[in-house]
């Protein structure tokens, strides 16, 4: 008995040890894209630099929430993707800090401009719907064109949409509709609308893939997140409200109190090369607008041209105070109402 | 409580424990360091030893004079009682001194303070046991210490945090944001504004209506006070219910299906029991595998297969019937869930109760002449009923206390659960989670304490020693088929749920295309996501598997074999895990360990103590069961022929209480890798578990991935409780022998 409990002993320190020893040049990433991406990433960095990644999956506004809770002891270096608005919200609390990057030239202008040095473009994706046709068709409905449609009754339960507190891309929905709506219409409007949510998702790609299974009709989604669907032999199609659509500028951001700077910053810079942003769409599932010029658009990327999209203020909509209030807003005002 | 027999020990010139402990603190002090950087555990800073910081800091320097002053006193002959309460004073001194520098320099704690502190309570327990403080010896009294130690640390501390965040916001002492979490619609609406109804009166329409029907119906029978007592007392009951059913928010949810899981999962238990026990046919005797399986996988496994089964595109609802629903995305699908998950938890506490029912008592009852029928409604029932109350008290906390449920296919909906996590992970207001935090711990409180104190000292015992010699009395023909009925179909569904998602983790996309494929496998290749989730799971859950059973262990010994001042208190602070939502404790670990000395977010170790923390009262449980068993005068003899505690311990309790012990680590071990609520506040890039990647990989719709994740779990789990099966049974038998032989 003696033996076994000295054996038990000898592995509970061993693993202890195990547990302890870390990898020596490594960065730590807040990964918002989708999880195939980051998965990419974690493979392809330590092949271009010898700099192992560790990677958390989180919404953007997930990440924003763990970077607030660790401000005096962030265990992250960088921020990697997800919507520009928390991004902003971020710099502008002091928990992350830009930093120009080597590629800032070879970056798109109109994207560098819209963010205004705030956090570094990333990429560009528009806001849509991921529609499952055959579901509206079985249901006798007809194609939604416009956000208005969408408060339509026929539409109720089919509906999937992302819930602000968690996803930048609910947020995303929410800004856009006040900024084409004003903010009392669009508030009516999405009173209405949530009559039809059969259900409010953590993350942004979610609703997208609700529509792909036929859990509901109508997914509130990135485009590029929907053609990913498509990609993968989901039954769906994909549009945008016809009487205009938001995008975001996907972000990425230095964590201000990282004590790993330098890992970081290579990170970054190699984030921005056309070789790292091709694994995007190659083998991250993600079919965004890529922001390095260099970098080849994906032949299925959905372009801007093809679709109504509005002048979206990113700098107003980022910031924290109008962030917050309209989160706080629609949290208190439309979540909780009877379906 | 009797004592355990402690003889007067022999006077030795000089004292070896006392000697040894005060030169292991002060070399720990000296030599290990005191704080480290950062997250890094196990960083050798030689510039925070003892020995780089005492010339700096007096604090220092004088609890490590204590320690040496330990030593001496071990050395000095002094007689017992004096050398004990010298000891006495200068642990508590150097206990409290090492503690109060730790506090004030506020860096991450390690191995020097773990060590001096550790080593000052040592010190203490020795000199306790020596001065006749505590009449027991040094090994016990210093366990005493160190257990209450750690349960101080790492469970009253975090839920005093959670208590504190809720009324402390920003360094100022305010209930602002108790009362706008309270007055949320997200909390708890009852009156609608946007319904063109008015909810409350509505409700108050109702308790009205009952207290009169009720009145009505009493008309004059008994005394005016308990019609009043009655009618007022159904008014408000019809009322509450009414106005949680029109009502909304996260409150009223959580109760709601708190108290439906509860009713439902509690009368399939006692019908489960009832089979158990009673049946004739050949059908109960798959009760035992089909009860276990819900228990070893994580419970949100059954919410996921429900998705499969009975989502808009799920195989029974759509491919089989052909209907188009999303009525089980919801509370609705939730309750089946949970009611799937929990019933296993009634039945277990059921089947003790119809178990230790006297069949002499139905037997006289059915003497009397009584069917039956009558027998089960006259003394099964009120003989069950404490029984009954248990199980549905404990179904509640666990409903109550569900996290991976309601977050799976609870259709967005707010339940108090999933409310700490958003306010935590969405929002970041700590203060606000710790609001939501207290509201379902007050609750989850109130039913263990209900449930402790009231129902369990209510239970009717009908064994009295001796041995009754008729066998269980089988249930009535058309009962037995009407259950075993039940029973099928209820195994059937399970059958079901499991199967779909087996076969989802190899179908391509479940629900539109079934075609084979091993693709979603991919994750378990070394390197994968799958494979080091996995692997990060098992060795953390291992690793916590033996301290969270030795310290079970030894709190249970602790508890029924001695008698010492805060006995009770120990065990309570102990079994409080149990009662407390796993969402609550984990803000509880986020507040507590995010800062200062005690420092621990982010790496390995706070998922181990939470691991721990949280699978300590199931060995507490196994432990006291085990130790009841053992006759008391084999200890008493152990100590009267001069054995130590540790030694009467390793050669005489844990010899006996060997099979308890290894499935107390092997419960252990599956608790953790099954947990879900609380490590998913606790999870980190290098830390991230297996269940927290299924929730991930579902929420983000790879559903195949989730499914092989959750079917390679399910199957680990089997094996590893076989192979406890197939060890307990044989260990047993060898170690009997072996006891007998010595």
């Amino acid at each position: 008995m003696r033996k076994v409990f000295g054996l038990l002993l000898a592995l509970l320190l061993a693993s202890l040890g195990a547990a302890s020893a870390a990898p020596a040049g490594k960065v730590t990433v807040l990964c918002s894209p989708n999880p195939a991406w980051c998965d990419a990433v974690r493979e392809e960095f330590p092949k271009a630099t010898g700099i192992t990644v560790d990677f958390v999956r989180l919404s953007s506004g997930e990440a924003l929430a763990r970077l607030r809770a660790e401000a005096q002891n962030p265990s992250f270096d960088v921020w990697f993707g997800g919507t520009g608005d928390p991004h902003i919200v971020a710099n502008e609390t002091g928990l992350t800090e830009f930093y120009k990057p080597k590629a800032w030239d070879d970056l798109r202008p109109e994207f560098r401009e819209a963010v205004a040095g705030k956090y570094i473009p990333l990429y560009a994706g528009i806001l849509g719907w991921a529609l499952n046709e055959r579901l509206l068709k079985e249901k006798g409905l007809p194609v939604p064109r416009t956000w208005r449609d969408l408060a339509d009754p026929r539409y109720r339960g089919l509906i999937a949409y992302p819930n602000p507190n968690t996803s930048g891309t609910g947020y995303t929905m929410l800004a856009t509709m006040v900024q084409i709506y004003g903010e009392r219409e669009a508030f009516e409007l999405l009173k209405r609308i949530h009559r039809n949510v059969a259900e409010y998702t953590r993350s942004g790609a979610a609703p997208g893939q609700l529509a792909g299974r036929g859990e509901v009709a109508i997914g509130i989604t990135f485009i590029h997140d929907a053609v990913d669907q498509v990609l993968k032999g989901f039954p769906i199609t994909y549009n945008a409200a016809a009487d205009g659509t938001g995008y975001e500028i996907g972000g990425l951001s230095l964590v201000k109190a990282t004590r790993n700077r330098a890992n970081a910053i290579a990170f970054i810079d190699w984030a921005l090369t056309p070789d790292a942003q091709k694994l995007a769409a190659e083998r991250g599932q993600s079919y965004q607008i890529p922001s390095n010029t260099k970098t080849p658009i994906p032949r299925v990327a959905p372009r801007f041209q093809d679709f109504k999209v509005i002048k979206y203020d990113f700098l107003k909509y980022g910031s924290q105070a109008v962030r917050d209030g309209l989160v706080k807003k629609w949290t208190t005002e439309v979540f909780p109402l009877p379906k | 409580m009797a004592r355990v027999l402690v003889l007067p020990a022999l006077r030795r010139p000089v004292n070896g424990t006392l000697v040894a402990w005060g030169a292991l603190t002060f070399l720990g002090a000296l030599l290990l360091p005191w704080a480290r950087e950062g997250r890094e555990l196990f960083v050798y800073l030689p510039e925070t030893t003892g020995a780089a910081l005492l010339a700096r800091t007096p604090l220092l320097a004088v609890s490590m004079g204590l320690a040496l002053a330990a030593a001496v006193i071990g050395l000095l002959p002094w007689p017992d009682a004096v050398r004990g309460r010298a000891a006495v004073a200068v642990g508590a001194a150097g206990a409290m001194l090492s503690t109060g520098y730790l506090l004030t320099a506020a860096r991450p704690f390690s191995a020097g303070a773990l060590v001096s502190i550790l080593g000052f309570l040592a010190v203490l327990g020795v000199g306790m046991a020596l001065s006749g403080l505590l009449r027991t010896d040094a090994f016990i009294a210093a366990s005493i210490l160190w257990v209450a130690l750690f349960v101080l640390v790492f469970i009253l501390f975090p839920l005093w945090s959670v208590l504190k965040a809720a009324v402390y916001v920003k360094g100022h002492l305010t209930l602002a944001v108790v009362a706008q979490t309270v007055r949320s619609p997200n909390f708890l609406l009852i009156d609608n504004p946007a319904t063109p109804r008015n909810e409350l009166a509505v409700a108050l329409a109702a308790g009205l209506a009952a207290a009169v029907l009720a009145a009505a119906v009493l008309g004059r029978v008994g005394r005016w006070w308990r019609r009043l007592l009655l009618a007022g007392g159904s008014g408000l009951g019809v009322f509450a219910l009414a106005a949680l059913y029109l009502g909304f928010g996260a409150v009223r949810n959580s109760i709601l299906l708190a108290v439906v899981v509860g009713v439902i999962a509690t009368a399939l238990g006692f019908l489960l029991a009832l089979l158990g026990e009673r049946s004739q046919l050949w059908t109960r005797r798959l009760l035992g595998p089909f009860s276990i399986l819900p228990i070893i996988t994580p419970p949100f496994v059954l919410g996921l297969a429900m998705i499969y089964l009975f989502g808009r595109r799920g195989f029974i609802t759509y491919q089989v019937l052909g209907i188009s629903t999303n009525i089980f995305f919801g509370p609705l699908g939730v309750a089946v869930a949970q009611i799937l998950a929990f019933t296993p938890i009634a039945y277990l506490v059921l089947q003790g109760v119809v178990q230790a029912m006297d069949v002499a008592l139905e037997e006289a009852a059915e003497t009397l002449g009584a069917s039956r029928w009558h027998v089960l409604r006259t003394v099964i029932w009120p003989l069950a009923r404490p029984g009954v109350a248990n199980a549905f008290l404990l179904v509640a906390i666990e409903s109550l206390a569900d996290f991976g449920n309601p977050i799976i296919i609870g259709g967005g909906v707010p339940y108090l659960a999933t409310e700490v996590f958003f306010a935590i992970i969405g929002r970041y207001n700590p203060n606000e989670a710790a609001v939501y935090g207290v509201v379902l711990l007050m609750m989850t409180l109130t039913i263990f304490l209900l449930q402790r104190y009231w129902i369990g000292r209510r239970s009717y015992v009908t064994i009295t020693g001796r041995p009754s010699a008729s066998r269980p009395r089988p249930l009535p023909r058309p009962l037995d088929y009407a259950v075993t009925g039940a029973f099928v179909l209820w195994v059937a569904l399970i059958v079901a749920l499991y199967g779909s998602v087996f076969v989802g983790s190899m179908t391509k996309l479940w629900g539109f295309d079934y075609t084979f494929t091993l693709e979603h496998f991919k994750i378990l290749l070394p390197g994968g996501t799958g494979w080091r989730v996995f692997w990060t799971s098992t060795w953390l859950s291992a690793v916590a598997a033996l301290p969270a059973t030795v310290l079970g262990f030894l709190i249970g010994y602790l508890v029924t074999r001695m008698d010492f001042p805060g006995r009770g208190a120990l065990e309570f602070g102990s079994m409080l895990s149990f009662a407390v939502p796993g969402t609550v404790m984990g803000i509880g670990y986020i507040l507590a360990f995010n800062q200062g000395a005690l420092l621990l977010t982010g790496t390995g170790m706070i998922i181990v103590l939470a691991f721990i923390f949280r699978n300590m009262p199931v060995a507490i449980r196994s432990g006291v069961a085990a130790i009841h068993q053992i006759d008391r005068s084999l200890e008493e003899a152990s100590t009267m022929l001069r054995a130590t505690s540790p030694t009467t311990l390793r050669r005489i309790v844990v010899p006996l209480t060997w099979s308890a012990l290894l499935s107390g680590l092997v419960f252990a071990f599956v608790r953790g890798m099954t947990a879900i609520s609380q490590i998913i506040f606790l999870i980190t890039p290098r830390y991230s578990l297996a269940t927290a990647q299924i929730l991930s990989y579902v929420e983000y719709g790879s559903q195949g991935r989730g499914a092989v994740l959750a079917s390679v779990l399910t199957l680990f789990m089997i094996v590893v409780i076989m192979a406890l099966y197939a060890i307990t049974r044989r260990l047993g038998a060898r170690m009997a022998r072996e006891v007998a032989a010595t």
